[in-house]
């Protein structure tokens, strides 16, 4: 046993050698004109053999090791109590999250203007995760290429304000139900696909809209993108320091204080939480209406779910119309926060972003992707000391969340009933 | 004349990157076959194998070997060693621990390695295009004098060839060697084979290394083909072999071949008749519609669903 | 949870530590925003050399006002949401002058909140005109606009009574922008113009555009773009037996492409600043460059440290740390820069760029073509 576990011990860290010292210890440089190697510094070197030497040791004591960690107490400790009666726990949920919408609400005015604005971009994924949720984590189905439906959503605001001078609140609901109809003709094709084949076509689907709108530069500016995007009104009044269209008055002066930045960060910002608050809500309307039970019945069996008589071309479509919706939201938030927008935005990563938050939250549970927005948003900021490792962190992160903890952050409980037990 | 001789020369291109888009897909398919779960890392190994070609071939270069053939076969095998070790270590970091849980996760788990390997080979090589020397020149020209002048390039030759010689190896070992039965058995049913005394998990790691290893291959041949490496390269090869393996039916490995082959005719057409803005487009759609039509793929078994 | 917010207050306190420690000395932050990662992080990094070197010099050279230049790095990706990011970061840390984005798609956005913060900014690399067509006070650029580099290229090309002339451009912001100025100008000296088209960056395989290039039998192509894609199409088609001149910009005018195209950069056409060659001092800038390892033959490293420079003279010029100030300095003064001599008009573009066809060779070297 020792001597097998002492051979796998070597081959481990024989392998990491092999995988990192031709990569890390040799450097590709381009002198002048022709590429030369040089061999890297020694401080780098030290780094892989002590790579190998940790492998090689972890692997020799690996179950001490293991053993060990299991002893330290689990931070997010599975409860051994019994799980709190339905209602209970309903009801403290609730009152917790009122509490949390309710701080968000006065939060910002006491925090810096990049807070704020970090907070409306994770607002923004929340929105798009709880849409991306509805698709993947009720109803099962795969998406890769969700970013479509939110690039949609931006570009109408961008076009309308473009061409007509549309108003964001106009623009709100007409890039909603745009992104909704695109939903709709993907659902189409898709009806027929399973699992994987299902990922690579929506994935296409996501590059086609990208690409089309990189190359399309007459209507959508290609690679350009549309800049001079409106912040939203209220009431007529812009949060400008100089207002830029006629017939509106500006905040500040209407109001008697100086002008300041924040104004309209702060503002972009409630909407955006009302937003967030909306769609989640709506969403738990959806989950607990046959429409809801349809998509998770589709997601557990989909052949049990139509042998009860549930219509799949309807199931699934609904499912992609409705997640499609609010990305469309979250798309024009997005234009209107930015000023200004282009297809670089929207590419595959974002999607994988969003499906990553979806499954890190705990599929179909609302609070999980909440949280798994925020950290997903507000971690690579923490890390920016490390800017340049920054990127190589958040893929380690990826996997490493998924091979501790892969049923997410907050799994989701299913509505039930508890019978109590008889003594 | 000259029309025909457009044509041959857009459809040459075209196999061309079939070829190469077929030898990265058969890592994909396989992996599919076996364990059901896309391998997004998949492209990031073939980008490591050009890279670590690379590095091998301008080490000898710059210790003075000069024989052609000896420099390719060495920096194959290093491209071949550091490939492999790589695929066999990242099944065993990111997909053993989550196999058999929900399909999401280890699709989440292989999109975030394909993200550290990008960036581990970013920080240690940095970010610019590096040029690959094209040690293979030269080739036939055919066509006169003024007109239109048709192509083959020995490189192109060399790039059927091998994909030929790996295809036909790779086919051979799966349906005449017992670990190539053994494959095949484990990507039929997984839990009997277990029962039945195959090693399962080594099975499982055989076929990422030999996936791993054939991506060396077209991360050597493309290398030398077109020119240069950069980090990011392997993602989007990646996504065109992974759409190849699916077009032609995802866990067949004639199919991958076919599926590349497709694809790579339809990018070069699409590139040389229309523009070569959209090939893009073209290339989904095309999957779009034979998914359509035939849900599983071109060559692909149809799905037995047991209830 | 716990541990998040554990998390949350150690970063909190030491960026608040940091923040502090950062103005206790005398020293004025220039911010340098651009890509380290991601994948244009090599031009990116041609950004932050040039500036770094700046920044050293003039401190080595006693500093501006007698202050030290400290630079302070954000990495925006080229994505237009981390720009944001980056741009909120900076007006947190209290940096005044930032030096930067360098993808136009980032320089947009965050110009909105420097304006609004009152941070004056100098892009590098930037070359989209609607940067400049707003209206704002403190927005410069060091980089020439495609309305000038264009026509120089095209008459150039109209010069040469070509029969046909294709255009290829990359599809982003910076290639297809001159190569559209390119086909404009030839139009107009009525060139016929083969084909205009583009090919996707980041992309290798050019056999398709090769071989459509040579069934158009063209004499010159025009690309509009970089250099590692036009580096590949070199050699491509060098190895295809295409047979025309091609041009680009000061995009693709650097040593790497001859470390990807080898032989096949022989006798490419490229427009470039010409000061660069042409002054004592530069040579001695190139010298500083390569001790260090570094290329300054990037398009964006001189434009980066042109902008450093600008800024430090333009607060000895005003005399004060105030961005509007400096941005006044700006607008008035005339500099003398490695890139050539700036003089800025209303909107922070320089008046006049002047753009010289250059030959390149094989080795890496160019000479000027009469």
């Amino acid at each position: 046993m020792a001597a097998n576990n002492f051979r796998h011990a070597l081959f481990c860290a024989f392998i990491t050698l092999i995988i990192s010292y031709p990569i890390i210890g040799f450097n590709l440089e381009a002198q002048g004109i022709n590429v030369t190697l040089t061999g890297a510094d020694a401080t780098t070197i030290v780094m892989v053999l002590l790579a190998a030497v940790i492998v090689f040791l972890f692997q020799m004591f690996r179950e001490q090791i293991m053993g060990g960690l299991k002893s330290i107490p689990h931070p997010l400790p599975q409860s051994n109590k019994e799980p709190m009666a339905e209602n209970r726990r309903a009801k403290i949920e609730s009152w917790v999250l009122t509490g949390i919408v309710v701080l968000a609400l006065f939060w910002p005015f006491f925090v810096s203007r990049g807070s704020v604005d970090l907070a409306t971009l994770v607002l923004i994924y929340v929105m798009l995760a709880l849409g991306l949720n509805v698709v993947v984590g009720l109803a099962g189905l795969l998406d890769l290429g969700y970013v479509a439906f939110y690039a949609v959503g931006a570009y109408t605001f961008a076009l309308l304000s473009q061409y007509t001078g549309i108003s964001f609140w106009l623009a709100l609901p007409i890039g909603a139900l745009l992104a909704a109809l695109f939903g709709l003709v993907l659902g189409f094709p898709v009806l027929r696909l399973r699992g994987d084949y299902l990922a690579i076509v929506t994935l296409g689907f996501g590059e086609i809209i990208r690409i089309l709108l990189n190359n399309w530069t007459t209507l959508t500016g290609g690679p350009n993108g549309i800049g001079g995007i409106p912040d939203p009104t209220l009431f007529g009044m812009e949060f400008g320091r100089r207002v830029k269209e006629e017939g509106n008055t500006s905040f500040h002066e209407t109001f008697g204080i100086a002008y300041s930045g924040e104004h309209k960060v702060i503002f972009l910002y409630l909407i955006a939480l009302v937003l967030a608050v909306f769609t989640a809500l709506v969403i738990r309307r959806f989950m607990r209406m046959p429409v809801g039970r349809a998509w998770e019945a589709l997601r557990e069996d989909e052949i049990a779910a139509r042998s009860l008589g549930l219509s799949r071309t309807a199931v699934k479509l609904s499912a992609f119309t409705i997640g499609a919706f609010f990305a469309g939201f979250a798309g024009t938030v997005f234009a209107s926060k930015q000023g200004f927008i282009s297809p670089e935005s929207f590419v595959f990563l974002e999607s994988a972003i969003i499906l990553a938050i979806v499954v890190l939250g705990g599929m179909g549970s609302q609070i999980g992707v909440v949280l798994a927005a925020i950290a997903v948003t507000i971690l690579p900021e923490l890390a920016r000391e490390f800017s340049e490792y920054r990127m190589l962190i958040f893929g380690a992160a990826m996997v490493l969340m998924m091979v501790w903890r892969p049923q997410g952050l907050m799994p989701m409980r299913r509505i039930h009933i508890e019978l109590k037990r008889q003594e | 004349m000259q029309d025909l001789l457009y044509f041959s020369q857009q459809l040459i291109n075209g196999l061309t990157i079939g070829s190469t888009y077929a030898l990265i897909a058969i890592g994909y398919t396989m992996v599919y076959g076996i364990i059901g779960m896309i391998n997004f890392a998949h492209g990031e190994i073939y980008m490591i194998g050009a890279y670590t070609a690379l590095i091998a071939i301008t080490g000898l270069t710059a210790l003075g070997l000069a024989w052609l053939p000896l420099i390719l076969i060495v920096a194959l095998l290093c491209a071949m060693i550091v490939s492999s070790s790589m695929g066999w270590a990242v099944e065993r970091v990111a997909y053993r621990p989550v196999r058999g849980r929900h399909r999401l996760i280890p699709l989440i788990s292989a999109i975030g390695m394909s993200i550290f390997l990008q960036n581990y080979v970013h920080l240690a090589q940095g970010s610019r295009n590096i040029g690959f020397p094209a040690l293979i020149d030269g080739g036939f020209n055919f066509g006169s004098g003024d007109g239109f002048q048709m192509s083959l390039s020995y490189m192109q030759i060399t790039i059927f060839i091998t994909t030929l010689i790996c295809m036909t190896a790779l086919s051979l070992f799966i349906s005449r060697s017992r670990t190539g039965r053994a494959c095949r058995a484990v990507s039929q049913d997984l839990g009997m084979a277990n029962l039945l005394g195959i090693d399962t998990n080594r099975i499982i790691s055989a076929t990422f290394v030999i996936g791993a290893a054939l991506a060396a291959v077209a991360g050597l041949l493309l290398g030398m083909y077109y020119g240069s490496v950069d980090p990011l390269f392997g993602f989007i090869a990646g996504l065109k072999a992974f759409t190849a393996a699916v077009l032609g039916g995802i866990g067949s490995i004639p199919g991958a071949m076919l599926g590349g082959l497709i694809l790579g005719v339809a990018e070069s057409m699409t590139s040389g008749y229309l523009s070569g803005e959209y090939k893009d487009v073209i290339s989904f759609s095309l999957l779009i519609l034979i998914l359509l039509f035939k849900p599983t793929g071109l060559l692909g078994k149809p799905e037995v669903e047991k209830i | 949870m716990r541990t998040s917010v554990k998390k949350l207050v150690t970063a909190v306190s030491t960026s608040v530590a940091l923040m502090g420690a950062g103005h206790a000395a005398a020293e004025i932050q220039i911010g340098i925003a651009g890509p380290m990662t991601g994948p244009v992080a090599q031009y990116g990094d041609m950004q932050f050399s040039g500036a770094r070197m700046a920044i050293e010099q003039i401190n080595a050279n006693g500093g501006v006002m007698g202050e030290e230049l400290v630079a302070v790095e954000y990495d925006d990706v080229c994505d237009p949401k981390q720009a944001v990011t980056v741009a909120n970061s900076l007006v947190n840390d209290g940096v005044r002058f930032v030096i930067g984005h360098l993808c136009s798609s980032s320089t947009q956005p965050a110009s909105d909140i420097y304006e609004d913060e009152g941070i004056l900014m100098v892009t590098p690399a930037s070359t989209s005109p609607e940067i400049t067509e707003r209206g704002y006070e403190l927005v410069f650029r060091t980089i020439g606009l495609d309305s000038m580099q264009g026509p120089v290229a095209a008459n150039y090309i109209a010069s040469q009574n070509p029969e046909r002339v294709a255009i290829v451009h990359d599809k982003q912001q910076y290639g297809e922008g001159i190569a559209t100025a390119v086909r404009d100008t030839l139009k107009d000296a009525g060139v016929e113009i083969a084909m205009f088209e583009g090919i996707t960056a980041g992309d290798k395989d050019f056999s398709s555009l090769v071989t459509k290039l040579k069934q158009a039998d063209v004499d010159y192509v025009y690309y509009g773009g970089y250099h590692p894609e036009l580096g590949l199409i070199l050699r491509q088609a060098d190895s295809a037996g295409l047979d025309a001149r091609f041009m680009g910009p000061e995009g693709v005018g650097n040593k790497d492409i001859n470390t990807i195209a080898g032989e096949a950069a022989e006798g490419l056409l490229v427009t470039l600043p010409p000061a660069f060659d042409q002054k004592a001092e530069n040579q001695a800038l190139v010298e500083a460059f390569e001790e260090k390892g570094e290329d300054p033959s990037g398009p964006f490293v001189l434009t980066s440290y042109t902008a450093v420079q600008l800024v430090a003279e333009g607060i000895e010029a005003a005399g004060s740390t105030d961005p509007f100030d400096v941005a006044a300095a700006l607008r008035e003064g005339t500099f003398q820069t490695p890139i050539g001599t700036v003089e800025y008009d209303k909107s922070g573009d320089m008046k006049s760029f002047e753009f010289v066809v250059y030959e390149w060779h094989s080795d890496g070297s160019k000479t000027p073509v009469n």
